[in-house]
């Protein structure tokens, strides 16, 4: 059986709704793709039989499931590279020197997916600063509560741990548990994971001296990006520094930020008197 | 090598472990969207294996067993896009040998170390005098039946490998 | 950039080699470690020296890690990348392998993105791919 233009419009609601994401007309293939697994375990013919049971009869943790099925998670470890490179070439050392000792560098990782984006930032800043752990505090959240989850395990199969992450840093930084590879537990400690919806009103957090924004503003529309932005620029201290996705930009969408060429990539900061 | 009794397999490696290695395999070198599904069908009358050894702590085989036509289909999917089309028995006898080799090495990282791993053989599978200390995983793949067998032996199947001086 | 595919399993070296072509990769094969070190010897005489060595660990004759000690002790090789790419996956044994030379290594299997996302770590993607 296949998607009926009516279930298909109803996911469409539900989802930006719910997270804000964009599914325009033509997407009903991905919806079908994503949501066939759920209506199967189920025992469900197919994906209208499951929205015409959740439409009829409500349930938040089916609704909520079928929202986090539609995000997708695609990420690897030191993504892009240059957001990396310039977190330790120029933002850290200069971070350090307008910081007190005292103070707590805090970095967010909005939309950390499984986690990758946050550990790749902790094992950098564990290899660069001694005390880190008490030097630094990372961030992680994501609307979908499974990534959370992963991303607090902090395990990754053999699959993902072979995306980006330089050899090198898996033997430093990783134990084996079964088939599977575990962080080390101090660099788990320097992450806190938790849900957090970017569309929504954003909870207390912060101020924040880099935000990783990246690979999510692409899934939703301009208003939504505004929005994004600018609640996203007021949880960051005046100095900070924000990293977006390598199809991402504020230009011609927010400019109250000011675009900052870092070696072969670029960061953007809060314009002054913005 | 050590006539000291290994721990039976199945206190080192449940079929849910083998099974996870396989959802990593399939997709990855035998297909996209390639399965390696654990639901048993009827075993073929006649049955190809292809495997390698473990030594180490713990000694054993890794086998991947199945009929000639779904070894020659395997061949065909782990090759496909890429030339030669026709596949020979060369390449069926090279492509399964693969696929033992990667779930062998992937296998071993799970079994206590350090071990070392023999090179692919294909025919009949190897005794080994522990026929009753196996992990095994029937299953199928594109309808057809595929056994993962993880099975015990007595002593090293290969000798061990020969050292780098560092 | 040129690449040799070591591995006795020709599979692997085609699907590795594909692999690498699309990423404008000129590919020759070998399938063990002293036939890599003659076509190394080969490739010298006529001037192709590789920008990089895809390495399988065990393989008849000379196996990966005999051959990453071969190059690392030959001076005239110190630019070549050496990357294994091998089921082998004990932490122990990827220390050694990094312990002896080789600058990454890649854990079978892994998909064409994981190839990619490496060469893109040893600086060896075409600008055009990595953009
Ligand atoms: C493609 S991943 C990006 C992961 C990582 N930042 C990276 O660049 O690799 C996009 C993530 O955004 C999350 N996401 C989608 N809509 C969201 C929203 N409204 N609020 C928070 N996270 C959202 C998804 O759950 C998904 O994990």
């Amino acid at each position: 059986m296949t998607l009926t233009a009516t279930s298909f419009d109803w996911v469409r609601q539900l989802v930006h709704r719910e997270s804000a994401i964009v599914l325009q007309p033509g997407k009903e293939y991905l919806v079908e793709a994503r949501l066939l697994p759920m209506a199967q375990q189920r025992g469900m013919s197919g994906v209208s039989e499951l929205v015409e049971s959740v439409r009829n009869r409500p349930d938040p943790a089916t609704t909520r499931r079928i929202v986090e099925a539609l995000t997708t998670n695609e990420t690897s470890w030191f993504r892009d590279g240059d957001p990396f490179t310039a977190l330790t070439s120029t933002v850290l050392p200069q971070l350090l020197a307008a910081r007190r000792p005292d103070e707590r560098l805090q970095i967010w990782s909005a939309a950390c997916s499984s986690g990758q984006e946050a550990y790749t930032i902790a094992m950098l800043l564990a290899d660069a600063l001694p005390n880190a752990p008490t030097r630094v505090s990372i961030t992680a959240t994501d609307l979908s509560q499974q990534m959370v989850e992963r991303t607090r395990a902090g395990r990754f199969s053999q699959l993902e741990v072979n995306r980006g992450l330089p050899a090198t840093m898996l033997v430093r930084h990783f134990t084996r548990s079964g088939n599977e590879w575990e962080i080390a537990p101090a660099l788990r400690r320097m992450i806190t994971a938790s849900e957090c919806n970017l569309a929504a009103p954003l909870p207390r957090m912060g101020p924040f001296d880099v935000v990783y924004l990246r690979n999510v503003l692409i899934y939703f529309d301009l208003p939504t990006k505004q929005a994004i932005l600018t609640r996203v620029r007021q949880l960051m201290r005046p100095d900070g520094w924000l990293f977006l996705g390598a199809a991402e930009t504020t230009l011609g969408v927010d400019e109250n930020w000011e675009r900052v060429v870092l070696g072969r990539g670029s960061a953007y900061r809060p314009r002054k008197g913005a | 090598m050590t006539l000291q009794e290994a721990p039976p397999i199945t206190a080192l490696l449940d079929p849910e472990t083998v099974q996870s290695i396989a959802d990593e395999i399939w997709p990855t070198l035998v297909g996209d969207g390639e399965a390696f599904v654990p639901v048993p069908v009827a075993p073929p009358a006649e049955v190809v294996s292809a495997w390698v050894t473990i030594s180490g702590p713990w000694n054993g085989a890794v086998v991947l067993t199945c009929a000639p036509a779904t070894a020659g289909a395997l061949a065909e999917s782990v090759l496909m896009t890429r030339p030669p089309t026709v596949v020979d028995d060369e390449d069926v006898a090279d492509a399964l040998g693969e696929l033992a080799n990667v779930l062998g090495g992937n296998i071993k990282s799970v079994l206590p170390g350090p071990s070392s791993l023999g090179l692919p053989q294909i025919g009949s599978a190897p005794t080994t005098g522990r026929l009753d200390d196996v992990c095994r995983v029937n299953g199928q793949w594109r309808g057809q039946s595929l056994t993962i067998t993880v099975q015990g032996a007595t002593q090293a199947l290969h000798p061990s490998g020969t050292e780098v001086p560092q | 950039m040129r690449a040799l595919v070591i591995d006795d399993s020709r599979a692997m070296r085609r699907i590795v080699g594909s692999i690498l072509k699309d990423f404008g990769f000129e590919v020759r094969e070998a399938g063990d470690g002293q036939q890599a070190l003659d076509a190394l010897q080969e490739g010298k005489a006529e001037g192709w020296v590789p920008d990089l060595c895809c390495i399988d660990w065990n393989m008849p004759v000379m196996d990966g890690l005999q051959f990453v000690v071969a190059v690392r002790a030959n001076p005239e090789l110190r630019q070549v990348t050496l990357m294994m790419v091998t089921t082998e996956s004990e932490t122990g044994q990827i220390v050694k392998a990094l312990a002896a030379g080789a600058h990454e290594y890649l854990i079978k299997p892994f998909t064409a993105d994981a190839l990619r996302d490496k060469l893109a770590l040893l600086g060896l993607l075409p600008e055009e791919v990595s953009a």
